[in-house]
């Protein structure tokens, strides 16, 4: 209770406390059931194996989806002997951290990781009580922080890894992304600029200041560091297809998508957008490349196919960045019949979607083509 | 489905080496069920007269072993670059990366471990395969447990991997094996290098190991810290295998030296890590344009390619065994029996690359005649080459190039210098006490000659860009008078006479004798 009433004073103060280097903060999986992970897991190393998992039961229930609290009761099971159970709960754990969508292939590396990564901020706090003035374990929380989302204590720990090593443009550029992942897109640009300038030829920094670019509207910045991240990719089809996405270079993304739906058939994105480049090419599409599940992706495709309804594909679009995604697809469907409703659909994905969506950069595009 | 990695060389690292190797060879096959699995040992630095350290104990490894290992051998002379750049003799990142560039491409994981380990899946029956088949993309990695000097070494069969990885369940339980020792992320559990399964991709992506690593230890931390970084997390495979190491602290391994022990830097290398990439590296990590000989047990064995250059190049003996002698009075007699010999000088040849250039230095024309053939017939495609100043030789052999001794020196990469009598026959007895003839003993001074030049020039007329020595065989030089021109001038073991042949690589003599020798041979005196 306290803790609920300190974190709303905070957040009703607009402020937040000024993290110490070893202190940690909890994340995705909310602040209660985070900290029950973390007495949890104190209380199992004291051979407290079974108020452990009475706390990380608690903590499931509150936080179903938190992965690193139903392995932790994995590995009490384990411990207790029932074996059966322990391997129900890994393979739950493991279930569950697949179960988003990854990140952009394109961007930066922490950035393709997906979900919260609360064992990952308590290790390596862990790690920072005792290690304090190194460069490792100040990204490496930092990196599970912005893949968890909270972008402001990673920044905190890149500036520390800054403060420690004025020159790493490792984590000039981890801060470059939180910056923009704040929305502080000129900040961004400063620093993605410096270590652009001395490593010209890294791809993710390029990228990630493509995005910074393209949010404040400066497209053909964006689209010239795209082209540079392009060439240097040396022909990566998952990264290339999306660079040249970004681009609305339907005819460039071809090849890769080709590519991609035949090495990776789990990600059903790979057929989607091997059809909206197809579409957007007006060629045929394949015939048997619906997904017939209750996936995000399968409406996405239903939709492409006329097999769902745009009320019905909005209906099931619960973020600002699905319906960005099914937007852009209704621009696409348009595109042939209707140029203007098409754009109109394009303009809605860049009101509403994140820069960093792949879907924004392509509408951007898209609109800047039809307007010249 | 996935590439396991391992690397070592063919000598005595730790206690009783050649067991657990084929234990553990012999275990990671037994995991592996996908037609597309494979071991790739790299066997780094190997003194070139050696065989590779699988081939040495090919005969304890299963048939499964044997089919599914690929041996990529590295050879002491691509190691010369980095010889002079740390202590060690077999190096880890370079081994690794050399391997996975070289590795199967449609196998999804890599599996990096050491040649001491023993994989077991907690549900019997499963395979290592199935398991990385059902597991969601990651960086992998599972706590070591030990195992007991006494218990792999006393107990262990090691052609039987089914039957060792059922004792290791049931010892398991009975003796408290399995304490899983946890670590500091990134690292998660103590020796952590004995289990890290990594997607191919990734590896690929992050540039392998770091190549400039070149101290030993920490190399499985590095790669942690970094893969760490690049997939965000350090997953555990704790519930569906067990690893257990044999134990091996009886004797320390060369690259321990307790407290003393050189290493690379651990703050460099683990704890200010900023990136998961190593951009000095991005294109020539693994050595991708250098060729690296890929030797296989479960065919074209060394064995097979002996038999097959003895088999083509001698008939068959028609009597129970053929006799000489060493009393002294034979001393200066210099014939010898080809057929008996052949076998000897093939055996120094096959460790060797197939593209190896020999020079032979000889008088008897079958002796050339016969080892061409055999040296065709071992699979070797490099030419044999003959000096001009040898006359009485053969030179329409295929395979054969003839030239000035001058010109050809720097394109030999071995030697044979024979010292026989130009005037044997086929069928002439051996050693009654034979003298040599003037033409013999014309043909004898020519060898000798070029003997004495080669071996004095050696480190000069190397081929462009060798390093290495190179290695001089010597034919029917034992218990003769060119016993101590030979080892004046090469160093080489003291060998039975039966073999009539030695081999080494140049003296360097440091003694006034040595510098009046070498003063001597360099000028042709």
């Amino acid at each position: 209770m306290l803790l609920r009433l300190s974190g709303s004073l905070r957040e009703a103060l607009g402020t937040r406390r000024r993290q110490a280097v070893d202190e940690w903060f909890p994340g995705g999986n909310g602040a209660e059931a985070e900290h029950l992970f973390l007495r949890a897991t104190a209380l199992f190393r004291t051979g407290d194996g079974e108020t452990a998992m009475r706390l990380l039961r608690q903590a499931i229930e509150m936080a179903p989806a938190f992965s690193d609290a139903i392995e932790a009761e994995g590995e009490a099971l384990d411990m207790s002997g029932d074996t059966a159970a322990a391997s129900a709960k890994y393979e739950q754990a493991r279930r569950l951290r697949q179960a988003g969508r990854p990140g952009a292939p394109d961007r930066h590396f922490v950035l393709r990781q997906q979900g919260a990564h609360t064992a990952e901020i308590v290790a390596y706090t862990r790690v920072l009580k005792s290690l304090k003035k190194f460069a490792l374990p100040h990204l490496a929380r930092g990196n599970a922080y912005l893949a968890d989302r909270q972008p402001d204590l990673a920044l905190a720990d890149y500036e520390r890894t800054l403060k420690l090593h004025p020159n790493s443009l490792d984590a000039l550029a981890l801060k470059g992304e939180a910056l923009s992942a704040m929305g502080k897109y000129g900040p961004a640009l400063e620093a993605l600029d410096k270590v652009i300038a001395a490593r010209p030829k890294d791809p993710e920094a390029l990228n990630a200041r493509g995005i910074a670019h393209m949010a404040l509207g400066h497209v053909e910045q964006a689209n010239g560091d795209w082209r540079q991240q392009f060439a240097l990719l040396g022909g990566r089809p998952a990264a290339s297809a999306y660079v040249a996405m970004r681009l609305a270079d339907h005819e460039g993304a071809l090849p890769h998508l080709e590519t991609m739906v035949r090495n990776d058939r789990r990600d059903p994105y790979w057929t989607l957008y091997l059809r909206s480049a197809l579409l957007r090419l007006g060629r045929p599409l394949p015939a048997d490349s619906i997904v017939d599940d209750n996936s995000w992706a399968s409406s996405l495709l239903a939709l492409q196919s006329g097999k769902a309804s745009e009320s019905e594909v909005m209906a099931r679009a619960d973020s600002a960045a699905r319906r960005a995604e099914a937007l852009f697809q209704l621009g696409v469907a348009a595109h042939a019949r209707d140029r203007s409703a098409a754009g109109s659909y394009w303009q809605q994905v860049v009101d509403i979607g994140l820069p960093s969506l792949v879907e924004y950069a392509a509408a951007r595009n898209e609109l800047a083509r039809s307007a010249s | 489905m996935f590439s396991v990695i391992i690397y070592g060389r063919n000598d005595t690292h730790g206690y009783n080496l050649h067991k657990r190797a084929a234990i553990s060879f012999n275990a990671l096959a037994e995991v592996m069920s996908d037609p597309d699995d494979e071991i790739l040992f790299v066997d780094y630095n190997t003194p070139d007269d050696h065989p590779t350290f699988p081939e040495a104990i090919h005969d304890t490894l299963t048939e499964k072993a044997k089919k599914v290992l690929r041996i990529l051998r590295i050879r002491p002379e691509q190691h010369a670059h980095l010889k002079s750049k740390t202590h060690l003799v077999a190096l880890e990142a370079q081994s690794r990366n050399v391997a996975l560039r070289r590795s199967n491409p449609r196998n999804r994981w890599v599996l990096y471990t050491n040649t001491d380990m023993l994989l077991v899946s907690r549900t019997e029956g499963e395979s290592l395969s199935d398991i990385l088949g059902s597991i969601p993309d990651g960086f992998y990695q599972i706590p070591r447990f030990e195992l007991p000097e006494m218990l792999w070494e006393a107990a262990f069969d090691r052609r039987d991997p089914a039957g060792n990885l059922a004792k290791l369940r049931d010892w398991s339980v009975r003796y408290h094996l399995n304490q899983v020792v946890h670590n500091f992320m990134p690292m998660k559990y103590d020796a952590l290098g004995d289990f890290q399964a990594a997607l191919r991709e990734d590896m690929f992506a992050i540039h392998g190991f770091d190549e400039s690593m070149l101290l030993g230890w920490h190399c499985d931390s590095n790669l942690a810290a970094r893969l760490a970084l690049y997939r965000g997390r350090v997953d555990t495979l704790i519930d569906k295998v067990f690893g257990y190491h044999c134990d091996h602290t009886r004797v320390a391994a060369a690259n321990n030296k307790g407290r003393q022990t050189r290493m690379n830097d651990q703050d460099q290398y683990i704890w200010n890590v900023s990136t998961p990439y190593v951009p000095e590296q991005a294109e020539n990590w693994g050595w991708p344009d250098v060729e690296i000989e890929e030797v296989r047990l479960d065919r074209e064995t060394s064995y097979q390619r002996f038999t097959a250059g003895l088999d083509a190049a001698l008939k068959p003996a028609t009597v129970p065994y053929t006799s000489t002698s060493l009393e002294w009075f034979l001393y200066d007699d210099l014939t010898y029996d080809i057929d008996h010999t052949l076998p000897f000088v093939a055996d120094q040849m096959l460790t060797y690359p197939r593209s190896t250039s020999v020079m032979i230095v000889g008088t008897r024309g079958e002796f050339v005649e016969r080892f061409l053939t055999a040296w065709r017939a071992m699979g070797f495609t490099g030419p044999v080459l003959v000096p001009n100043e040898c006359e009485g030789l053969p030179s329409d052999l295929e395979g054969e190039e003839r030239g000035a001794f001058e010109d050809l020196l720097p394109r030999a990469e071995m030697f044979i210098f024979e010292f026989g009598l130009a005037t044997q026959h086929a069928d002439e007895p051996v050693r009654i006490g034979r003298q040599a003839g003037p033409l013999d003993t014309k043909r004898l001074k020519v060898v000798a000659k070029l003997f004495r030049q080669a071996t004095s020039t050696e480190a000069e007329t190397r081929p462009p860009g060798r390093r290495t020595p190179r290695r001089f065989v010597g034919v029917n030089v034992i218990y003769n008078r060119f016993w101590p021109l030979f080892t004046d001038y090469v160093g080489a073991n003291i060998n039975p006479f039966c073999s009539q042949v030695l081999a080494g690589l140049p003296r360097v003599d440091p003694s006034l004798r040595g510098k009046v020798l070498r003063f001597r041979g360099r000028r042709a005196l």
